[in-house]
Order: structure tokens, then C-alpha cells, then sequence
């Protein structure tokens, strides 16, 4: 069980980068990740958009581990700009206020 | 026989549908030596135009009196080859279609011989029944310039200010007070965020300044007879007012009902559970509020109502999507945005779907809500979400299914539940009316792709949501649709019905009444007949359906294109042996 939080989501939401929103799960960007991690990107930023908080945590290796190659963004049928929110979320790490 | 008649007979190979599997040549060899028979040969296509065109020369040349096609199911061509009958001088009801194709061809793909055989027992009946008819002709009823549309909401309206444009005089009936429907309680419509309220007085004033349309609100039909053409119909306009209409057409347009959850259905019952209706009034009235506490996480919930499958819960489900409520939802979230801006109140929207089916132009709606934030989270049937009472709130579990399948649990201030369509219950009208409904309760067309407005009830239309679930947009469409075939029909003048009805033999009928009992369309009346009384068939109600044929004591019924004196030629012709 995991619990929604509107807080995360808040901060997220007034982070101008982070658009995530728009991904409808395709799936293509976890298919084409050289790291093959599972849980990147889409579930990732799922788990932010609904304030998962231990969830994001446990991915902050993940997090950190991002190429930033661009290669799930060039394929993104949703135009979301992944890398960049994987920049954003590093910011909200390194400020401590995820 | 008395006088001999010159009948032709046309085969055909259907490409090689029929002639893979039946020796047309050999059925034409089995039947040319037939009473009656003067022409007899086969076509490679009897339908096309080059075959037509030789059918026509044969029929005029030879002086044809009878024609048998021998070819594919009437179904498909037993009008092509009626209009053929027509532009030769032939009188169409002296054509005889058999079907060879898919009664025979195809029916013995695997007995070549045996096929034949049957097909020249098939075209002998044909020749036998045809060497029998004589010349008949349409029943030409006239028309009323009168329209009767039941029910005034939005596609009613419509529908009626459209006929009324065409200079038909139209009655609007609507049964509550006001017309204009459920557009009156829509608050904001998707996707171009028309005010519903407004839409129905727009339509509303121009109805009240039209000379030809007479609106009833808080009126019923209650009665309806006659038939094409021509209906008397009885409206109850008060308690001790009917008013007597006579009208050419009627137009139903009686919408649909929402549907109610039933108690503890998602949560149903619950302080802070409400339908979509209530919430968009809420939006409408701009307070982002329950309870006393604004709003700040709220959940809403799809497909209730919507695809159910049969459970002990459920045991009559709504199987099919009402198709609206996708984009009502998507669009609230939209409307929910603006109001979150205006209001400086910001407000954490969860939409738990099964499937989002914004089609066509309406997906613009679904990626608007997606960008501005509102959350999809997919359910799954198998594991519905759970709406409960939480500690200070309420409280929601799904499962989200397109990532991880994490279980989450959602606080909500508010759980707008999305709920379908369901037909209207309205067993007075349908009494009245008696239009065949679907399995879901939803009046039934005649064909959902080619005769969509139409029904069995010849001179009844249906339009809107009365039919299926819709949105505004595809109940207008199609009422304007039930319009064109309506005022097709009312601006002609006249109709033209099929001849092959009932004829009672006035000699024999003593009118015991069996044939009246046994006709489903109240076409049989009792008349007087010189010294006695005997049944009368309404020619413009009767379909030629022949249960009362078998019924009537003294053999006093005939259905004219399908006598008695033609079956029994027809068996007799069959029974004859055929040698392949």
C-alpha cells in the first residue's frame, strides 16, 4: 500500500521542468533505457506525480544513475522532456525536499 | 391456366457462385420446357447493366408477361430486378425472384449434381408461381403535413424547429414542465464549453416565435392509430385536457435516464460521494467546497454504470459504454483548471478509469486535462477501487495498473462518480408506441449502419439518446437525420406501400374475429358487407406477414403474391422429377 500525497505532487507541479504529464504509459522509454532499469523513467515519474514518496526514494540510485543520453526522449510519442525531468528531480534531491 | 402465358427465364452463374457448384445450363435444359415458359438461358451477371439491358430487349421483343430471375437472395437484388421489370413495361409483381445462390449453390458446395437438381425443382416452383400472378400496384397513401416529436429536449427541439423550417406544422410534446431536458442541469458542456441552460433557451425562443411548431410541455401521449401518412394521436395536455392530433410522422426523441449507483456502489451513500451532474453544478457555481472545507484532492470514478459484466451484485448489467462519459470527465478536469485558477484554490485531481474513449476531435479534451495536471490512473475490473470512509475523509484504493501495480491509497475531499446512460422508463409511452427496444432497453433501429433512424413502425422515427447512449453532438446529428427521412416522407405528399397484403373473400368470412386476434399490427377491422358483417383488412397497416391466413375457419384469406392457389402450383411444380 502506498499513500497519495498532494504534497510532493504540489512541490513537482511548481517545478516549471517537470512535465510529465502528458506520458500515457506507452512504455517505449523503459523498452530503449541502455541501463535497462525497469522502474525508468515512466514509472519513475509516476511515482513522483502521485507523491510516493518512500517509492521515489528507493529510486534515487536510479535517479542518479541516468545517462541523460536522451534516447527514451527522442522516442517519447507524448514529447515528454524526460531528461529534464530527471534534472529536476536531482534538484529536489540535492535540495533535500523530495 | 386460362390464358397462356410467356414467361421468361433468366439464370445466372453469379460469376461462379452459383455456376461452380449448380449446371445452370442443365437447370435451363430442366426448365425450358415448362407451361408457360418462352424464353429461358442463363447470364454470367444477371444484375449488370449489359445483362439488364438484354433482359429488357428479350421482355419487350418476345412479348414477355412473366419473368423469373433465378440468381442470388431478393434481399440483395429483388428491387434492381423490380425497377428492370418497371423499365421494360413489365408490371414488377409479375417477377418472380428465386434464390439460387444462397438456398442452393452454397448450400451444396459439395454435391454438384444434387445441387442442379434442386435448382430446377427451385426455378420449376418459381415458373409455377409466376405463371399465377397478375398485375398489382403500389397502395399510394397520401400524406399529412403534420409532425408529432415526442420529448423536447436538445435533439427534440431540434429536430422540430428543423421540420418546422421545412414548413410542416409540428407538435412538440415534452413530459416535464420545462423543455430543453438534461441540458438544463449540464452546467458546462465538453468540448467547447457551451453553458447547457443557454443552448436549451436559445432553441426554446426561437420554438416559441416559430408559427408552426405548438409546444405542450407537461404532456403525454397517450394514444396512437392509423399509420403512415396518416396517425390520430391523443395528447394529455393536463389533468382533464387531451387534445385529438393528426399527423403524417413522429419523431422519438426521448432521451435517455442516468444511472443511479446502487448504495454503497463505489462508495455510494457516503458523505462526500456525488454524481458528475452535482459536481459540475458545483463548478457551475463556483464554490470548490464541501462540507464546509475547500477542496483539495478529488477523486473521480469512470465506467460507473458503464460495461458492467452480470454478477450477484449486478444482476442486469449495462454491458455496453455510454460513450459520453469519458469526455464529461475529461473535460470536468479542464473546467476544474480554469475554476483552480480563478479561484487561486489549488485543487490535486485523480482520474481512476478503465479506459479513456475520447474519440476523434475529442481526444484534444483528454490530452488538455492530461497536461494541465490531472492525474489517469487505469483500474482494472477484476479489481475495482475501493471508496471507503477514511478518518477525517474519504479515502480511495485502486490499484494502478499501468505502473507497477502499486496499491495506492488516495485521500479525497470529494469522489465524483462518472455515471452512464440508461433508457428511459417509460412504459406509458411505450405502450403507445410499441417500438421494438434492444436487449439494453434502448429503442431498436431497423439497421444500425443503413436505415438508422428508421423503425419497424412505418411513419415512426427514432432520434437522439431514446436509441443508444450518445453524445449532445451525435443526438442532434441523428435527429437531424430522423428530420430528413420525416420531412422526406411529409413534403412528398405520398407513400407508396407494398401491395402484397391481405384480401378477404367477403363470401366466405363470416367474422368469428380469429384473423383480428392474430394480427400483431391492428390492421384487421370488422365492416359490413352488404346483409353481414365481415373482416376488413386497413390496406396502409397490413405487412402481408399472413398470420391470420392459417387461422381463418373458412379459408377466406389470401395473401396477395403468396395465394394459396400459387403454393399449391409451386409444390405441385417442385414434386415433379427432375433428371440431371
Amino acid at each position: 500500500m502506498a499513500t497519495v500525497s498532494s504534497e510532493l505532487a504540489a512541490k513537482v507541479k511548481r517545478c516549471e521542468e517537470f512535465n510529465a504529464e502528458a506520458c500515457y504509459h506507452c512504455g517505449v522509454c523503459t523498452a530503449v533505457c541502455p541501463l535497462g532499469y525497469g522502474i525508468m523513467p515512466r514509472k519513475l515519474f509516476r511515482q513522483v506525480m502521485l507523491g510516493l514518496k518512500d517509492k521515489v526514494e528507493e529510486q534515487v540510485p536510479a535517479i542518479y544513475s541516468c545517462l541523460l543520453c536522451r534516447m527514451c526522449e527522442s522516442n517519447c510519442p507524448a514529447e515528454v522532456r524526460i531528461s529534464e525531468n530527471v534534472r529536476a528531480l536531482r534538484t529536489l534531491v540535492n535540495n533535500k525536499e523530495l | 391456366m386460362a390464358l397462356k402465358r410467356r414467361i421468361g427465364v433468366f439464370v445466372c452463374h453469379c460469376g461462379g457462385n452459383i455456376s461452380d457448384h449448380v449446371d445452370v445450363e442443365k437447370v435451363v435444359a430442366g426448365v425450358e420446357g415448362e407451361p408457360g415458359v418462352a424464353v429461358a438461358r442463363t447470364h454470367m451477371f444477371t444484375c449488370s447493366d449489359s445483362s439488364q439491358q438484354e433482359m429488357i430487349d428479350q421482355i419487350v421483343d418476345e412479348k414477355l408477361d412473366g419473368l423469373v430471375v433465378a440468381s442470388c437472395s431478393p434481399k440483395l437484388h429483388m428491387f434492381t430486378f423490380r425497377g428492370m421489370s418497371e423499365r421494360a413495361g413489365l408490371n414488377p409483381y409479375q417477377y418472380v425472384h428465386v434464390n439460387l445462390r444462397e438456398q442452393c449453390s452454397w448450400a451444396h458446395t459439395d454435391d454438384k449434381g444434387g445441387a442442379t437438381e434442386k435448382g430446377i425443382h427451385l426455378v420449376r416452383a418459381g415458373i409455377a408461381k409466376c405463371a399465377l400472378t397478375r398485375p398489382l400496384h403500389a397502395l399510394r397513401v397520401e400524406t399529412q403535413p403534420r409532425a408529432l416529436v415526442v420529448g423536447a429536449g436538445i435533439a427534440g427541439m431540434r429536430a422540430a424547429l428543423a421540420l418546422a423550417d421545412m414548413g410542416l406544422a409540428v407538435f412538440l410534446v415534452e413530459r416535464e414542465p420545462e423543455a430543453g431536458g438534461w441540458a438544463l442541469q449540464a452546467g458546462k458542456m465538453g468540448p467547447e464549453a457551451q453553458h447547457g441552460p443557454d443552448v436549451a433557451a436559445r432553441l426554446g425562443s426561437r420554438i416559441a416565435a416559430h408559427d408552426n411548431i405548438m409546444l405542450y410541455t407537461g404532456a403525454e401521449l397517450i394514444e396512437k392509430s392509423g399509420s403512415i401518412g396518416d396517425f390520430n394521436v391523443k395528447v394529455r395536455v393536463s389533468d382533464e385536457d387531451v387534445v385529438d392530433l393528426n399527423v403524417g410522422a413522429i419523431v422519438v426523441a426521448t432521451g435517455f435516464d442516468t444511472y443511479q449507483p446502487r448504495e454503497g456502489e463505489y462508495g455510494w451513500g457516503l458523505d462526500g460521494v456525488v454524481d458528475l451532474k452535482t459536481f459540475r453544478q458545483m463548478m457551475a457555481d463556483g464554490k470548490l467546497e464541501h462540507g464546509g472545507k475547500a477542496l483539495r484532492d478529488v477523486v473521480f470514478l469512470y465506467c460507473v454504470g458503464s460495461r458492467q459484466s452480470k454478477s450477484e451484485a449486478c444482476p442486469a448489467p449495462n454491458t455496453y459504454c455510454s460513450r459520453y462519459c469519458c469526455t464529461a470527465g475529461t473535460f470536468a478536469a479542464t473546467t476544474l483548471h480554469a475554476l483552480e485558477e480563478t479561484l487561486d484554490q489549488t485543487v490535486n485531481q485523480y482520474h481512476l478509469y478503465r479506459d479513456i474513449r475520447t474519440y476523434g476531435h475529442l481526444e484534444m479534451v483528454y490530452e488538455q486535462a492530461r497536461r494541465e495536471g490531472a492525474l489517469f490512473v487505469r483500474w482494472d475490473p477484476e479489481n475495482p477501487p475501493v471508496v471507503e470512509q477514511g478518518d477525517d475523509r474519504l479515502c480511495v484504493k485502486t490499484v494502478d495498473t499501468l505502473a507497477g501495480s502499486d496499491t495506492l491509497e488516495i485521500g479525497a475531499d470529494l469522489v465524483v462518480l462518472v455515471t452512464g446512460m440508461r433508457p428511459r422508463e417509460n412504459d406509458q409511452l411505450n405502450s403507445v408506441l410499441k417500438i421494438p427496444e434492444s436487449k439494453d432497453g434502448f429503442y431498436n433501429e431497423i439497421h444500425i449502419k443503413l436505415r438508422p433512424v428508421e423503425t419497424v413502425i412505418d411513419g415512426v422515427f427514432i432520434a437522439g439518446a431514446s436509441q443508444g447512449p450518445k453524445t449532445l453532438a451525435e443526438s442532434v446529428a441523428s435527429s437531424l437525420a430522423a428530420v430528413a427521412k420525416a420531412g422526406g416522407l411529409l413534403m412528398k405528399g405520398y407513400v407508396d406501400l407494398e401491395p402484397l397484403i391481405a384480401k378477404i373473400d367477403t363470401d366466405k368470412c363470416t367474422w368469428c374475429d380469429a384473423c383480428l386476434k392474430a394480427c400483431p399490427y391492428g390492421a384487421i377491422e370488422k365492416t359490413v358487407c352488404g346483409d353481414k358483417e365481415v373482416a376488413l383488412v386497413i390496406a396502409s397497416m397490413c405487412k402481408g406477414e399472413g398470420g391470420c391466413v392459417p387461422v381463418c375457419p373458412h379459408d377466406a384469406i389470401d395473401i396477395e403474391g403468396f395465394r394459396d392457389d400459387q403454393i399449391r402450383a409451386m409444390i405441385d411444380a417442385s414434386l415433379k422429377e427432375a433428371v440431371v
